[in-house]
């Protein structure tokens, strides 16, 4: 079972100007996938290439050598040196690399935190991965749960609650005042960048019909044909204002453009039909005092950002909740995770166990069968088929805890006796000897008074096992000792 | 003015008014309330509370609220219900009348949630609809109930379902206030903005189809109630005759404004509150004369 890793830069980390050096093509990825799965230590891998990140997510055999060569593997494929990239790599392993990509889905690594897009990104990057045959049961599980932690996120906390840019601000106050947008039409009022961006969201959110008009007819045409509206002529202004539900006004104009004269005739016009002004224009193109007509609702540049301020700070809000979420889901796949490394361990000891229990049997069978036993001497037997089968499994850890010493002593006495549950009474004579340190010196030695108790049946027993010594058991029991040791050494 | 002030007053005026019913209680006949009442009214209450936490920014609570306004309205249905197996008909006095105006402005807030975010109205109807409630039971049944002709159950019925339209016409006209003045002076850190309402132009048209609608009634009733008091020989002199002219005058220069020359919004709104508050000092004229006779 493999180690999690992240290798990769953000718009944390990196500017555009060496994210676009690194950042991979949707048809690139698949390709370059593959070929990481095929580096050595790296079992699982997806590739996440948007504009504000581009990161490898992985498992390998030992997360930090693995995340090297991943992180070698992506400067080759862009033949970019070491000191270009110069900080702007991270890498994570472990329990952090499982945070990180729970953050990353649930947008809270986001350069706008709660964007919604990552999620998507993020799906369609698995869904390649797995194509290519790149993901395991690690990556597929950490990735699920990813999935289910961004949902609990955004449905837990505000994070996605309230627009989070100027446009879409536009749009909300829109819908506030006429709830569905379609049917309604815009007029676009000065041909700025910010009115065609406003012009566009307005556009997706349903509005039937985007009129612009300009002082120069020739920019209207350009921008109406851009924008899929019509152009209407500047002299026209007072009519568009009278027809339209929205207007989105920026133009170049030092004086207002749109005025009190004017709007007490368009509302009049308009039966004070609601209308909404976003004025996007500096200097202003309307009349503070407009805003105050019946049925005109006035939003300037500032407003529009205030209300974007409001809702990212709800949004910072509600990401603190969502990383506490994301903290406890992450705690929680760990468990698994630490669950999945154990699984073989303890199928092999079951197997080891039960093999020494099965030959052991086998044999007693065998000697049974060949002549007729007295009721006694069977239930002799069987009772001796017990005991050995218990020394038998007993006796390699006897024995490497008879042959170590010191703190390594300490750790497998204590490991030992509470994977057993063991109460091990405190041996008197060992607490009388000079400068014998209390605690794991006296354990130790009770075990030992009590290995010496049975040391004939420990010589039986080593008899047999010497029988068998090329005997596949033997092997697997020394396989078996070599890994304890291991794990002991860790603990 | 916030919601919170709003609804204070409310209950204060309520709250006197209960106040001065209560020595009447003595003279309150008729069939005493079922145990369903009483859960109707602890649940209003708890309903009406949730609604000011909301209103204080808890919008969590919001769906709360909604749920225990749903469970007293079934709570009520089942007391009026249960009148109507006493023989009590929900038109027989002004006083059965009142809970009933209570239980229609709750089915009709409920109905009207299914669609929109109104937690804003029901700050204001929840305490109305239990104020009107209590009212409703402090007061003397009356004894000129024994006498109804079908033509006074008829003006009651009529007056009772144009006035709860009204009401409703009303607390929609309250939100649309709110909400105007929040965009109006760009309160983006408030309640009504955060709350994501109703959007304006739904709130003024819902406003308006409940008034066509109620005119009408209300109309009939009036004229029905005219015909009625001329039969017991009432003279023209009664305070309520003025009044209920202001409400009829109020809604009628609505439709006739909106139509004529398109007015809408905040002076719909405003004329509109103007007409139920006369239409509720009508209501407070009956009581006060129930108690005085």
């Amino acid at each position: 079972m493999g180690e999690l890793f992240v290798v990769g830069m953000s718009w944390r980390t990196a500017p555009v100007a060496i994210r676009e050096k690194l950042a991979f093509r949707e048809e690139e990825v698949p390709g370059v996938v593959s070929h990481l799965v095929a580096q050595p230590g790296v079992q699982e891998a997806l590739l996440i290439s948007t504009c504000n990140r581009v990161e490898v997510y992985g498992v390998g055999d030992a997360a930090e050598p693995s995340a090297r060569a991943t992180r070698a593997f992506l400067m080759a494929q862009r033949s970019l040196p070491p000191s270009e990239l110069g900080n702007a790599l991270y890498q994570h392993h472990g329990p952090q690399a499982v945070r990180h990509v729970f953050r990353v889905a649930s947008a809270l690594d986001s350069l706008v935190v709660g964007e919604a897009q990552i999620l998507g990104q993020l799906k369609s990057a698995y869904g390649v991965a797995g194509q290519v045959g790149a993901t395991g049961p690690t990556l597929a599980r950490c990735l699920e749960r990813a999935f289910g932690v961004a949902k609990r996120v955004r449905s837990e906390t505000s994070i996605a609650r309230g627009a989070a840019n100027v446009s879409s601000v536009a749009v909300e106050l829109a819908t506030r005042v006429f709830g569905d947008l379609s049917g309604k039409s815009v007029l676009v009022v000065g041909a700025g960048k910010m009115s065609t961006l406003a012009a566009r969201h307005l556009r997706s959110a349903g509005t039937e019909r985007i009129v612009v008009t300009n002082r120069s007819p020739q920019r209207a045409e350009e921008l109406a044909a851009k924008i899929d509206g019509v152009a209407a002529p500047w002299e026209d202004l007072t009519a568009q204002l009278a027809a339209a539900d929205v207007v989105i006004s920026s133009t170049g104009a030092r004086e207002p453009v749109l005025t009190v004269p004017i709007f007490k005739k368009v509302t009049k016009a308009r039966r004070w039909k609601p209308m909404m002004i976003v004025d996007i224009a500096v200097p202003r193109d309307a009349d503070p005092a407009i805003g105050e007509l019946d049925g005109v609702y006035l939003f300037d540049i500032d407003d529009l950002d205030k209300v974007v301020q409001a809702n990212l700070a709800e949004r910072a809000k509600a990401a603190e909740h969502g990383a506490r979420i994301v903290e406890h889901e992450a705690v929680q796949f760990e468990g698994w995770l630490r669950g999945q490394e154990v699984v073989p361990t303890i199928r092999a000891l079951r197997d080891q166990c039960s093999h020494v229990a099965e030959a052991e049997t086998q044999k007693l069978l065998e000697a049974m069968s060949r002549r007729a036993y007295s009721p006694e001497e069977r239930a002799q037997a069987m009772h001796h088929l017990t005991q050995l089968i218990v020394r038998k499994i007993l006796h390699l850890p006897t024995t490497v805890l008879r042959s170590s010493e010191g703190e390594t002593l300490q750790h497998r006495v204590e490991a030992v006796t509470a994977m057993f549950g063991l109460t091990v009474p405190l041996a008197a004579p060992a607490a009388d000897l000079p400068g014998a340190a209390p605690g794991a010196q006296g354990a130790a030695d009770s075990a030992r008074a009590l290995a010496s108790l049975d040391d004939e049946l420990e010589a039986e027993v080593a008899a047999d096992l010497a029988a068998e010594e090329r005997s596949p058991l033997a092997r697997v029991a020394s396989g078996g000792a070599a890994r304890n040791e291991r794990r002991f050494r860790e603990a | 003015m916030t919601p919170q002030v709003l609804v204070s007053l409310l209950m204060s005026a309520v709250g006197s008014a209960a106040g001065a019913f209560a020595v009447e209680q003595a003279r309150v006949l008729s069939v005493s309330p079922s145990p369903a009442f009483w859960v109707a009214v602890t649940l209003y209450a708890a309903s009406a509370a949730c609604f000011l936490l909301v209103a204080s920014g808890r919008l969590q609570l919001r769906a709360l609220a909604l749920g225990l306004c749903a469970a007293a309205a079934l709570a009520h249905a089942v007391d009026i219900g249960w009148r109507g197996t006493m023989r009590v008909h929900p038109a027989q006095s002004v006083r059965e009348a009142l809970g009933f105006l209570a239980f229609m402005l709750a089915a009709g807030y409920l109905l009207a949630s299914l669609r929109y975010r109104l937690s804003l109205a029901g700050v204001v109807l929840m305490p109305l609809v239990l104020g009107l409630l209590l009212v409703a039971r402090l007061t003397p049944a009356g004894e000129d109930s024994l006498g109804l002709t079908a033509l006074g159950r008829v003006h009651i019925s009529l007056a009772t379902i144009g006035v709860a339209t009204f009401a409703l016409a009303s607390a929609l006209s309250v939100i649309y206030l709110m909400e105007d003045r929040t965009l109006k002076k760009k309160r983006f850190d408030t309640v009504s903005f955060r709350e994501k309402g109703a959007p304006l132009e739904a709130l003024d048209r819902t406003m308006h189809r409940l008034v066509w609608f109620g005119f009408p009634v209300f109309t009939a009733a009036l004229i029905l109630g005219l015909v009625w008091g001329s039969e017991r020989g009432a003279g023209w002199d009664r305070p309520e005759y003025p009044l209920a002219f202001v409400t009829w005058g109020a809604f009628a220069s609505l439709l006739v404004t909106r139509t004529a020359y398109g007015w809408r919004g905040r002076r719909s709104a405003w004329l509109t509150l103007l007409g139920f508050a006369a239409a509720l000092l009508v209501l407070l004229v009956y009581l006060a004369r129930r108690v005085g006779s």
